[in-house]
Parts: C-alpha cells; sequence; structure tokens
C-alpha cells in the first residue's frame, strides 16, 4: 500500500480515493478531490494559488527546515517484515507526530508575533494619515441667555405601609376606616 | 494588441468546459520549457512537415505557446501580444512539477542504496 501525494494540494491520497491523470508523456498526477483536478485542468499554477501546501510552504507560512520532517520518505528497498521493528516504528511515529505539533505550534506563534508588530504599525499609520486627511469644521457655540431649570425630583413618601401585614398597604382589601 | 476582455468571457461555457478537459489539453509549462525549448526540438517543431488536420497546415507554430495559426502575420502579430508575452514571463521560471509537490508534503526521496547502517533490516535474512 502507497500514500501518494496529491498533485496541487500536496495533503495525502489513500487507495481507493481521488483521481489520478496519466499525461502523454507517462507522468502520473495524483489528485485528492474534484477540486484539486478542476484547478489542473484550468492550469493553475499551484505555487500562486494560497491554500495549497506549495504556496504555504514558498510563503514561508509553515516550517521547511526540519528534522521531523525528514523521516517521511519513499524508500524503494522492501524490507522483511520484523515484528519489533514495526512497534517500535508505530512508538516513533506517535512521538515524532507529537514533537513535530510543538515545533509547528512555536513556528506559527513566532510568526504570529511578528505579523502583530506589522499589523499595528500598519494601523497607526493608516490611523494617522486618516486623521490628518479629515479636517473638522468646529460647530458655532451658542451662548444661552437664561440658564437651564433645574428640576427637583419628586418625593412621595411611602409612609411606611407593609405589605406583609394584611389590610395596610398594597394588599388586595379594601381599606376601613 | 487590444485590450484583454476579462470580463463576459464566459457566454459561450460549453468551449470553455471543453478546452478544459483532459483529452484535449495542451502541452504543459514543464513539457514546454524541458523539451520544446530545446533549440533541436525547436528547429523541428518549427519546420512541421504539411499537416492537413492542424491550423494552417502545422507551418506557423508558436513554440511557447504551443499553437499553431493559420498564417505568419497572424503568428508575428501574436508574438507582439500581451498573452505571448505574459506566457514568456511564465517560462522564465522553472514549473511546478509532481516533485515539488512531494517536497512541499514533506516526502523526501532516498537513493537507490542506503546506507548499511540506515537499515539493518534488509540485510538481514
Amino acid at each position: 500500500m502507497r500514500i501518494e501525494k496529491c498533485y496541487f494540494c500536496s495533503t495525502n491520497v489513500y487507495p481507493g480515493h481521488g483521481s489520478a491523470f496519466v499525461r502523454n508523456d507517462a507522468k502520473v498526477f495524483r489528485f485528492c478531490t474534484s477540486k484539486c483536478h478542476k484547478n489542473f485542468k484550468m492550469k493553475r499554477n499551484p505555487r500562486k494559488v494560497r491554500w495549497t501546501k506549495a504556496f504555504r510552504k514558498a510563503a514561508g507560512k509553515e516550517m521547511t527546515i526540519d528534522s521531523t520532517i525528514d523521516f517521511e520518505k519513499r524508500r524503494n528497498v522492501p524490507i522483511r517484515y520484523d515484528r519489533e521493528l514495526v512497534q517500535t516504528t508505530v512508538k516513533a511515529i506517535k512521538r515524532i507526530g507529537e514533537i513535530k505539533q510543538r515545533r509547528e505550534h512555536a513556528f506559527w506563534k513566532q510568526r504570529m508575533a511578528a505579523a502583530r508588530e506589522k499589523h499595528r504599525a500598519h494601523r497607526i499609520k493608516k490611523l494617522a494619515a486618516k486623521t490628518a486627511a479629515i479636517k473638522l469644521v468646529e460647530p458655532i457655540a451658542v451662548e444661552s441667555a437664561e440658564p437651564e431649570k433645574i428640576l427637583e425630583k419628586i418625593k412621595v413618601s411611602a409612609k411606611g405601609r407593609s405589605a406583609l401585614i394584611q389590610g395596610e398597604g398594597r394588599s388586595m382589601g379594601m381599606d376601613i376606616d | 494588441m487590444g485590450r484583454l476582455r476579462r470580463s463576459r468571457t464566459h457566454h459561450a461555457q460549453r468551449d470553455v468546459h471543453r478546452a478544459s478537459r483532459t483529452r484535449a489539453r495542451t502541452r504543459d509549462l514543464d513539457q514546454i520549457q524541458l523539451i520544446d525549448l530545446d533549440p533541436k526540438n525547436r528547429a523541428a517543431l518549427e519546420a512541421q512537415a504539411l499537416d492537413f488536420e492542424k491550423p494552417g497546415l502545422a507551418q506557423h507554430y508558436c513554440v511557447e505557446c504551443a499553437k499553431y495559426y493559420e498564417t505568419d502575420v497572424a503568428l508575428r502579430s501574436h508574438w507582439r501580444s500581451k498573452v505571448h508575452k505574459r506566457r514568456c514571463k511564465e517560462l522564465k521560471e522553472p514549473a511546478y512539477t509532481i516533485e515539488e509537490a512531494e517536497r512541499a508534503a514533506g516526502l523526501g526521496r532516498e537513493g537507490k542504496r542506503p546506507l548499511s547502517s540506515e537499515v539493518p533490516m534488509s540485510t538481514t535474512v
């Protein structure tokens, strides 16, 4: 069993999935989905399409130099089955996956820190340009001769009526003289 | 060399779809770069025998764009066009290949003969 890579987006293509195009010079182009196939038919360059792995790698959005990437290789040498080797390999795959994930996260954080700085500088620059361009006309201040009336709050005494005692206060009963 | 229309170009959707079929696939950039632009192949392509199936009897061929033209005048005006110049610019940088796709995915390649210390299991029988 061989897990192929999509020509366009470089994701894994598992057996029984995706489609392949064989060009008349016997080169096999494999595609994970019809989306990738369509883009290929449109003769788009994957290096210029932002969602592909090729773009992300070329634009420095993902790790390119790392020891965890170097493990996956096309080895055209058959290896005799060995139970222990398989066990250690499976263990190693898990461990390497963990390490890779952590490193990718660190890489992303670093990238975002740099981007944030850049973004902030851009925002400040844009704001400065905006404020310089707009000059608001001051509204004409009208001085009123009369001072504003200050209304006092009307106070109504509650007279200490209790709702808890029946026949007194806000109960439904009538007031009896 | 007028303006190249960008909008309202898909009025004839049928032709667009037909042109994008794999059976009607035109030569790719990597093929042109590595094979067609080689001086020997280029000379052969530019001096093709009369072919009644091809436009202009296959006498006016643009190698960069992999396209036949009807007349020499048409070919010459094509060489002055934006389409041709854009194509030439595209051909200046190396084309995208399957190997590049695999490299982007992190799939490396190993030589045919690995070191005995690297793969000890293949040597033991």
